[in-house]
């Protein structure tokens, strides 16, 4: 049986890119997009906090401002966990978060591609490198190396025995 | 022969035992995954039925067949190497204390898990992904990615157009804008010079010389809305784009304010010792100031013109000088004001929706976010400005380095919110309702803001006619005082935009000096 995957996309400026992006970066970017994967009834995703899990649409964001089907997987929870487990002790680590290199969305095309083995859309994973290639992207681009998003209302996500 | 699939499933050096990454080039018979997982088994050194083989989401069991799942050369088949379920290994334990903020675990040089080289798979909690490539084995340690870690610095991406939020911050009611606002007082408090450091920020000076932007934030604020409806003067003087001018240049300088203010405390003086003038001041006194200062005291609590009053006799509200400040509350109380009041300030510490009315220092310009969205970014000024700020990075580098931008930067993205209000206190459709009626030549404009608070500003209407027509009836009223100099008076008039009283001050003024 086969469980459904989503990809719970939001948009971090809520509608302000989409207003401001011509004036600012002379480019049309559609949203700040923050994504999130829907599986087994719970929601996850990377921040600066590490991995993370809600129940979904449980962040501080509130509902997601659209939702993508992924596909679906035969993956079990508890393969799952085991799984997101290693993840976050290797590859998704809370101190391997970098805004333009390695974000929310790095982990959900990853996760996406171990569940489903399809992708994310591409609008979402290019977005970094539109904003780096306008003039007030590189300008900028200092400061926002810095910053760090963690959306509240997650937890952790540990092993299966016994942890969070 | 059996035909032969070659699968490389890639496994990018994460830092797993092993060292350098191991592609691990199989040729596997096309037909037999079972063959698959022994070659993997050994590669990976774990027990065969610990292993979990995926591809495009499918689980691969023992009896399939490669090509049946469509596995072909190149493609990433997903591994799994599952944790027995037994106790966590002591070793692996303090594996996994890179991942947590306790000091007190060794931490370990490699990302993964340290006791792997030791104990590869007696280990026994190894778990990996052949696609996303980490190998390592980590006992059932603390989880990975501490969530309390302190999430010290986070933002939105906007920091750009948060530049143009931070110039005074943004009297928004969300808990983390009181915060916000709370430490901007703080540090403006702590640090007096925080203040000639924003004026001084060249953004700041180019927003300021341009007096149409700075009227239209200024009358987009709910406040200063409410308080022109009952003071058309404020308004009329926002409009005299000679006066919003002269005030910038005031506000930009402290020095040059003191200047004025001194020289119209020795004009008022000399103005009291005309026959007449005594009254004369009176008169704008109680005509004009009272009801000011009183609706400006509803609208912001304390005396805001305690200090003021106690400077000079009256502050006047002549829209001709250039104190403008006075008739809008002291930015600075309840401290004792200073002199570096900018001369622009309204302040709403509150939302549209909230009547939270105390001054801050953290707004000194009075720019509401809520208001932000819809009246300001959808003036052509504004996006002049931004404009000018995209082609211009230096511009943005002085933003950056406004020392409140961190901070600002912070509770933007603590609350995602925000940005919700900024944009979505859109201005309504322009409502004609009843309302108090409004002297001649006057129009009113009514929003009502998603609160559903209503917000009124009246201004007077420009009608194209010679302003000796439009004056007509002040003329009149000039010439039954005493001032029988057409000439002059029509001056006077057109300087004060029709400000009888205006006029008259200036009028005299000219007399006097």
């Amino acid at each position: 049986i086969p469980y459904p995957v989503k990809l719970y996309v939001y948009d971090l400026s809520k509608g302000l890119a989409r207003r401001l992006s011509p004036i600012m970066l002379g480019k049309q970017l559609e949203g700040i997009w923050h994504t999130s994967i829907v599986v087994h009834k719970d929601e996850f995703f990377f921040g600066s906090g590490g991995i993370s899990s809600c129940p979904p649409g449980g962040t501080l964001l509130g509902p997601p401002d659209s939702v993508v089907d992924v596909g679906s997987t035969e993956v079990t929870e508890e393969l799952f966990l085991e799984y997101l487990s290693s993840l976050g002790e290797s590859l998704f680590r809370s101190e391997a978060y970098n805004l333009f290199e390695h974000n929310c969305n790095t982990f959900t095309n990853e996760v996406a591609q171990f569940l489903t083995g399809r992708k994310i859309p591409s609008y979402i994973t290019d977005l970094p490198s539109e904003i780096l290639s306008t003039p007030f992207g590189q300008a900028l681009r200092p400061l926002l190396d810095s910053i760090q998003i963690q959306p509240p209302g997650g937890s952790p996500v540990g092993r299966p025995n016994g942890q969070s | 022969a059996f035909p032969r699939a070659r699968i490389l499933p890639t496994l990018p050096n994460r830092g797993g035992y092993g060292g350098p990454s191991a592609s691990l080039g199989l040729t596997v018979c096309s037909r037999c995954s079972i063959k698959f997982k022994e070659e993997i088994s050994r590669r990976f050194k774990a027990q065969q039925d610990q292993l979990v083989l995926i591809f495009a989401g499918k689980i691969l069991k023992d009896g399939d067949t490669l090509n049946q799942h469509g596995i072909k050369d190149g493609l990433t088949v997903h591994l799994v190497i599952k944790t027995p379920q037994k106790a966590p290994d002591p070793a692996a334990t303090t594996a996994s204390s890179p991942s947590t903020p306790d000091p007190a675990s060794a931490p370990s040089t490699t990302p993964a898990s340290p006791a792997a080289p030791a104990q590869p798979s007696t280990s026994g909690s190894a778990t990996s992904d052949a696609g996303s490539g980490s190998r390592r084995s980590s006992g059932g340690g603390p989880s990975p990615g501490a969530g309390e870690g302190p999430p010290s610095a986070t933002a939105s991406i906007l920091s750009g157009f948060g530049g143009l939020l931070g110039l005074g911050s943004l009297g928004l009611g969300s808990a983390n804008f009181m915060e916000l606002q709370q430490q901007m007082q703080r540090q403006l408090m702590s640090n007096p010079e925080m203040l000639s450091q924003i004026m001084e920020n060249p953004l700041v000076q180019d927003m300021m010389s341009n007096p149409d932007l700075m009227r239209h934030m200024i009358m987009a604020n709910p406040q200063m809305q409410q308080l022109m409806e009952r003071n058309p003067e404020i308004s009329h003087m926002l409009n005299n784009p000679e006066l919003m001018r002269q005030t910038m240049e005031l506000a930009r300088n402290p020095a040059m304010m003191q200047e004025m203010m001194r020289n119209q405390d020795r004009a008022l003086s000399n103005l009291e010792s005309i026959p007449g003038g005594y009254n004369a001041l009176r008169r704008m006194y109680t005509d004009i100031q009272e009801p000011m200062f009183s609706a400006a005291r509803e609208q912001f609590g304390n005396n805001p013109f305690s200090s003021l009053a106690g400077n000079s006799d009256s502050s006047s509200s002549q829209p001709l000088r250039t104190e403008n400040r006075e008739p809008l509350p002291n930015p600075w109380s309840p401290s004792p004001p200073t002199s570096q009041a900018p001369g622009s300030g309204g302040e709403g510490t509150g939302g549209s929706g909230t009547s939270q009315v105390h001054p801050t220092v953290s707004n000194p310009f009075g720019i509401n976010a809520a208001s932000l969205g819809s009246g300001v970014f959808n003036s052509p000024e504004m996006q002049a400005l931004l404009q000018q700020i995209s082609e211009n990075p230096q511009l943005m580098q002085n933003v950056i380095s406004a020392p409140y931008m961190r901070s600002m930067m912070q509770t933007l993205a603590q609350n995602p919110d925000f940005a919700a209000q900024v944009r979505g206190a859109g201005a309504g459709s322009v409502t004609p309702e009843a309302h108090p009626s409004l002297p001649a030549g006057w129009v009113r404009r009514c929003w009502r803001r998603p609160t559903g608070h209503l917000l009124c500003a009246a201004r007077p209407l420009q009608v194209q006619t010679t302003p000796e027509v439009r004056f007509q009836q002040q003329l009149e009223q000039l010439n039954s005082m005493g001032f029988i100099n057409r000439e002059a008076n029509l001056q006077a008039l057109i300087a004060t935009g029709g400000d009888v009283n205006a006029a008259i001050e200036r009028l005299l003024g000219s007399q006097l000096s």
